[in-house]
């Protein structure tokens, strides 16, 4: 039974055909062996470490991690890379975080995924794509953005130092996307608290390194991020009352 | 029963999109029908687990989808064409049904036959390594039918899948339910009339949330018979019928 026709049994192709020849069985095979896709090395080793061709798969639809994206995130850190070689500021380690606060915030969402509604009925559930998304954006964020720190030359306290900040200000980012259903009000409320967060130390210091190098925040930024991942977390429970 | 819906309601702040609603049905072709804003939407989202109700008890295949094993068990079984269906236009064809395949956690082995076979289903063999951004926008919604038959349904929702199809495709789109409802329970949820008259053994007529008439399609039929109701089908008058008797009744109440 196909759609607007029978596949092949009906028609004039049967010419000649024996009659004990199933021949839409035989398209079907042909179709199949056609169609089929064969992923790529990444999507494979994904789907082997991620026990989930369909996790795997929906790496590949997410808008942050599509070749544009992350052409412009590189285009965006070496820009800060030239800058830091040239000025000493260290612009990697401020632009990192708020890079990744957005790659994060647009990682799954209305809007942002065309199949949003048709994901929440999935098996594989929306929020394990989330999660798995969200991990891989933050990870490829933190390479790109190691690169060109350790390239632009600066102590190694502000080279790693901003991993930290970057974690707050992303789980920020996601956690507000998540409540509000809106990554554009996720990337807003991660670039604005992390632009709230540089001036008040560069008016408390005079400079904004404490920032992204000082020992003394790095608890607060954690705390900060856990509470984020626990509301984002909580935003993206199934809510109850089903029975 | 594969589905049962027991006294369901679900508000979005202070509308009451379903008010009460009590259905349950088994294999076969099920009609929603109702005007615009009935609640056939809001109530297929449910049945598809993806939003709750606000109170009553729903149970899928078996199953309540409150917990999360039985909901991932309910979701590997079930079937959903939503109203407005968003594609990756970068895919082709075969991509979509596939992904959606993998989502639903076909066996790997077993989802290029069953993306073919889909894809047939829905005659769009010759489209099937296009892009989604070339396909006109009935090609798209058989695309959608596609992805939601792919995994074989036991419960298979549509939410105006006949939308954007042209009328040969729209009867051919019927035989395909009447062969699916065979093995399935397929709710099917429109406006159109028509479609519920050649492919539904049972209709539910929805009017403000609530469920006014369940019934055959030929009883919704008798219910228009000598009203002088507004049609041009007598499944047309009987659907006037029943809709302004059901107003009237509220009205007065």
């Amino acid at each position: 039974m196909t759609f607007g026709r029978e596949m092949t049994g009906d028609r004039d192709d049967r010419v000649g055909c024996p009659d004990d020849v199933d021949l839409d069985r035989v398209w079907l095979g042909v179709a199949t062996e056609v169609w089929r896709r064969r992923p790529g090395l990444a999507e494979r080793l994904a789907g082997r470490a991620l026990r989930s061709p369909g996790l795997a798969r929906a790496l590949v639809t997410t808008a942050s991690l599509l070749p544009a994206w992350l052409i412009a995130t590189a285009v965006v850190l070496g820009a800060g890379m030239l800058a830091t070689l040239a000025t000493g500021t260290p612009f990697v380690a401020l632009f990192a975080p708020g890079v990744a606060a957005a790659g994060i915030a647009y990682a799954y969402g209305p809007g942002i995924d065309p199949a949003w509604e048709l994901s929440q009925c999935m098996a594989v559930s929306d929020r394990m794509v989330l999660l798995v998304r969200v991990l891989v954006v933050f990870a490829l964020n933190a390479a790109l953005g190691l690169v060109a720190s350790a390239a632009s030359g600066t102590a190694a306290a502000v080279t790693f130092g901003w991993l930290v900040p970057m974690t707050a200000v992303s789980a920020l980012a996601l956690a507000v996307a998540t409540v509000t259903r809106s990554a554009n009000a996720g990337v807003a409320a991660g670039l604005a608290a992390w632009a709230i967060t540089l001036l008040s130390v560069r008016s408390a210091s005079g400079q904004v390194i404490p920032a992204v190098a000082s020992s003394a925040l790095v608890l607060p930024y954690l705390a900060f991020a856990a509470a984020c991942g626990a509301v984002a977390w909580f935003a993206t429970r199934f809510p109850r009352g089903t029975s | 029963m594969n589905v049962e819906i027991s006294d369901v309601t679900r508000r979005f702040g202070r509308t009451q999109a379903v008010a009460g609603v009590t259905l349950r049905t088994g294999p076969g072709v099920f009609g929603l029908l109702g005007p615009n804003g009935a609640g056939k939407t809001t109530l297929l989202r449910m049945m598809a687990t993806v939003i709750p109700p606000s109170s009553g008890r729903v149970r899928l295949l078996g199953r309540d989808p409150g917990g999360y094993g039985p909901r991932r068990e309910i979701r590997r079984r079930l079937g959903y064409l939503p109203q407005n269906l968003g594609y990756y236009p970068g895919f082709t064809v075969a991509e979509f049904v596939e992904y959606f395949a993998l989502l639903k956690e076909m066996p790997p082995g077993r989802v290029p036959r069953a993306v073919a076979t889909a894809i047939e289903r829905v005659d769009l063999g010759g489209r099937a390594r296009s892009k989604l951004r070339t396909l006109s926008g009935g090609m798209l919604r058989r695309v959608g039918i596609a992805q939601a038959i792919v995994n074989e349904p036991e419960l298979l929702l549509l939410d105006e899948p006949t939308a954007g199809l042209d009328p040969e495709q729209r009867v051919a789109f019927r035989a395909l339910l009447r062969d699916l409802g065979e093995r399935a329970t397929v709710v099917v949820s429109t406006h159109l009339v028509e479609d519920i008259g050649a492919a539904c053994s049972e209709v539910a007529l929805m009017d403000a949330g609530k469920i006014v008439f369940q019934g055959t399609p030929d009883e919704l039929t008798a219910r228009g018979e000598g009203t002088g109701a507004a049609g041009d089908a007598p499944l047309e008058r009987g659907y006037s019928a029943v809709l302004a008797a059901a107003r009237s009744a509220a009205a007065v109440a």
